[in-house]
């Protein structure tokens, strides 16, 4: 198999990579709990296969709804039943009378939850005809939704906490366009969801659907003690940290302990910088198969994301000030079905990685480029971006900018994944003959903007962008049904 | 300004002569392998249409469309605010009010005419070229191959005008290429053309 995203060696730079100075091997034993799956290992059920016959999810979806409603009643409403008020103030008196109350409330919520989450679950149908998924929900009024395979975006296996225990996952299904062009299926068997989303990968790549699963070249692990540190060495976290430890020491020393109510933003805030990406990201794994890119992460809730090949639509390099002494950097990405709440929680291609891999791995994003190599000119000095280092540059198949002397910052847009291309002059901008050049991508993280261009270059660059797309897109590898 | 002129130009049609001849703008840098940004073109010819093109224009319409926008929106405000403030104030704070609110109606009198000549377009062979903008300039390229769809939309002032705005949606939300101030006419027979380039050109994102 040697798709673009296939074996063999890296498209530039030395032959082998280093290995990392931190974090344990790269190829190390893959990650608990979420390893490729063992074809040769026993498992009782035969392979399902998605294009013949109908699909439902799995059975304790119905249950999980069921309780999940209970749970909400009794929250609402059901536990006050439980509660007597008393004249010494309310108590948890169990007399025969309040259980009989409780249960002729709750017992006819449940029966309503259980058949609702049956209901919910019997409507809900699936299967693959041709070259679309067909998702039919609804048993009165159906609805019918056919989603062409090779408009799909990535495809996703999310497990959280709870699915986990009962050994199920859920699988969604990007396309582009809108915050309704998300498919979601809540919840399939774990062997099943990783099945369906093997099969709908080889079907939009063109392969008969009953192809095992593609194999996959772990790429990069990101470990834990370099993931804390990255999330650690950042300026505002420090800066959190010194203000949290101060206002404590201010708070402690002069017994002025309403401070402590200031600090406790702070903390939040720390939590949610610092914790919340850890959590996130912990165990992260990407790996590159003929099916595009596999990234694996999560402590609590643990996602397989699958970015097919090209779906990827421009990416960023960040490199923070405090990272530079290690060489550390980051990666954003822009992919065209993640939007909303979604783009947040899965744009990071790399949470931390040396810079070297970093940039080696952007090479993989778009095939047969080096963004390192790309010549860029600086944009020329102003009052308007005194401290400024914004650079541009582009070659047949990349734009590259680069700017930020704190946290700098690569943008790389591939010219066929370019939307349009746009060239904007605010007065100020006009005054000193500058103009902006904006290589539009869809809606996410990474915006490829050349700022502060002289204005003849800049509707230079807009031409000749212009035209390297038209050129790109000619030439472009396919992306429907790329194994073909 | 050439007034009524035909807004939408057959394609190969001779250019209509704009503001005064001008120099070719500059030639578009060809396939040059993988060069630096390449440099070239004048500051002031950046939002010149392509070489050998004229930026198609819209109707003057448009200009009117403003104005009464504005009136619209001027009447109420000069009213509500004249009667608080004469109330609050006394008489002199509601004649200050009606100043501040004929002072701003003339500025956009005027903004409006110079943002309507500021509209443009060009349809190339691969993209659409969009201009527009007073004080902050825009020039949009769209390549047809990129558009999701175009639609046509018409408020009720401007179906009163006869006008209507050419929309095109790309996968980017940022690209904004829109063209106002199209006699209902021409933007239908602009969409469907633009339509059908679309669809010979079409490709996934």
């Amino acid at each position: 198999m040697n798709g673009p995203y296939g074996p063999g060696g890296p498209p530039y730079g030395p032959s082998h990579v280093p290995r990392p100075q931190f974090g344990p091997p790269m190829y190390g034993p893959p990650p608990p709990g979420y390893g490729p799956p063992q074809p040769y290992g026993p498992r009782p059920q035969p392979p399902v296969h998605f294009s013949q016959g109908v699909h439902r999810l799995h059975m304790a979806t119905a249950v999980i709804n069921a309780v999940g409603v209970v749970v909400i009643a009794f929250v609402l409403g059901g536990y006050s039943l439980l509660v007597t008020q008393t004249s010494g103030g309310i108590a948890l008196i169990l007399t025969p009378q309040v259980i009989a109350r409780f249960l002729i409330v709750m017992l006819p919520v449940s029966g309503v939850a259980v058949a609702v989450g049956f209901w919910t679950w019997w409507s809900l149908k699936f299967w693959i005809a041709g070259d679309d998924l067909v998702v039919e929900t609804g048993i009165l009024r159906r609805r019918n939704r056919r989603i062409p395979l090779s408009h799909i975006q990535a495809v996703d296996v999310v497990r959280p906490l709870v699915s986990r225990l009962f050994g199920l996952a859920e699988v969604r299904v990007e396309l582009a366009g809108g915050d309704q062009a998300e498919t979601k299926f809540r919840y399939l068997g774990r062997p099943m969801g990783e099945q369906l989303r093997a099969e709908l990968l080889a079907r939009a790549a063109g392969l008969p659907g009953h192809t095992p699963e593609a194999p996959e070249r772990p790429y990069w692990r990101v470990g834990f003690g370099a993931l804390l540190s990255s999330q650690l060495m950042k300026l505002p976290v420090i800066g959190a940290l010194l203000l949290f430890v101060g206002l404590l020491v201010f708070g402690f020393t002069f017994g002025e302990l309403g401070v402590l109510a200031a600090a406790l933003p702070v903390l939040l805030g720390l939590a949610r910088g610092v914790i919340a990406p850890l959590v996130m990201h912990t165990n992260f794994t990407a790996a590159l198969s003929p099916d595009g890119l596999r990234l694996r992460y999560g402590l609590m809730e643990t996602r397989m994301q699958t970015v097919p090949p090209g779906r990827v639509q421009a990416v960023r390099v960040v490199e923070p000030l405090l990272w530079r002494g290690n060489g550390w950097a980051r990666i954003d990405v822009t992919v065209a079905g993640y939007v909303g709440d979604r783009q947040a929680l899965s744009s990071v291609l790399l949470p931390v990685a040396p810079r070297h891999v970093a940039i080696q791995m952007v090479s993989l994003v778009f095939p047969g480029t080096n963004a390192e190599a790309v010549p860029l000119l600086p944009a020329p000095r102003s009052w308007l971006a005194p401290f400024g280092m914004g650079e541009a540059g582009t070659d047949d198949a990349v734009f590259v900018t680069r700017r930020g002397r704190v946290c700098r910052r690569l943008d790389v847009i591939a010219h066929a994944r370019a939307q349009s291309v746009r060239l904007t002059a605010g007065p100020l901008q006009r005054l000193l003959g500058l103009g902006t050049v904006h290589i539009d991508a869809p809606p996410g993280p990474v915006q490829v903007a050349a700022e502060n261009r002289e204005l003849g270059e800049a509707r230079a660059i807009v031409e000749s962008a212009a035209g390297r797309a038209d050129r790109a897109r000619a030439t472009d590898i396919s992306t429907e049904r790329w194994a073909r | 300004m050439p007034p009524g002129s035909p807004s939408i130009l057959p394609p190969g049609a001779p250019p209509l002569p704009q503001r005064g001849p001008l120099p070719p703008p500059p030639a578009p840098s060809g396939p040059s392998g993988p060069s630096p940004v390449p440099i070239g073109g004048r500051a002031e010819q950046a939002f010149d249409p392509p070489s050998g093109m004229a930026w198609a224009r819209v109707s003057p319409r448009l200009t009117w469309h403003r104005r009464i926008a504005v009136l619209l929106w001027a009447l109420p405000i000069t009213v509500i605010g004249a009667f608080v403030l004469s109330r609050t104030i006394g008489l002199p704070g509601g004649l200050i009010w009606l100043a501040v609110v004929l002072v701003a109606c003339a500025m956009s009198w005027i903004v409006a005419e110079l943002s309507y000549r500021s509209w443009g377009f060009a349809e190339r062979a691969d993209d659409l070229l969009v201009t527009h903008g007073f004080f902050v300039r825009h020039l949009v390229v769209v390549p047809y191959g990129r558009m999701q769809y175009v639609d046509v939309t018409a408020g009720l002032l401007e179906q009163w005008l006869g006008v209507a705005t050419v929309r095109l949606h790309t996968a980017a939300a940022a690209t904004d290429a829109r063209i106002p101030g199209l006699p209902a006419r021409d933007a239908a027979i602009l969409r469907d053309r633009l339509a059908q380039k679309g669809e010979a050109r079409s490709i996934g994102l």
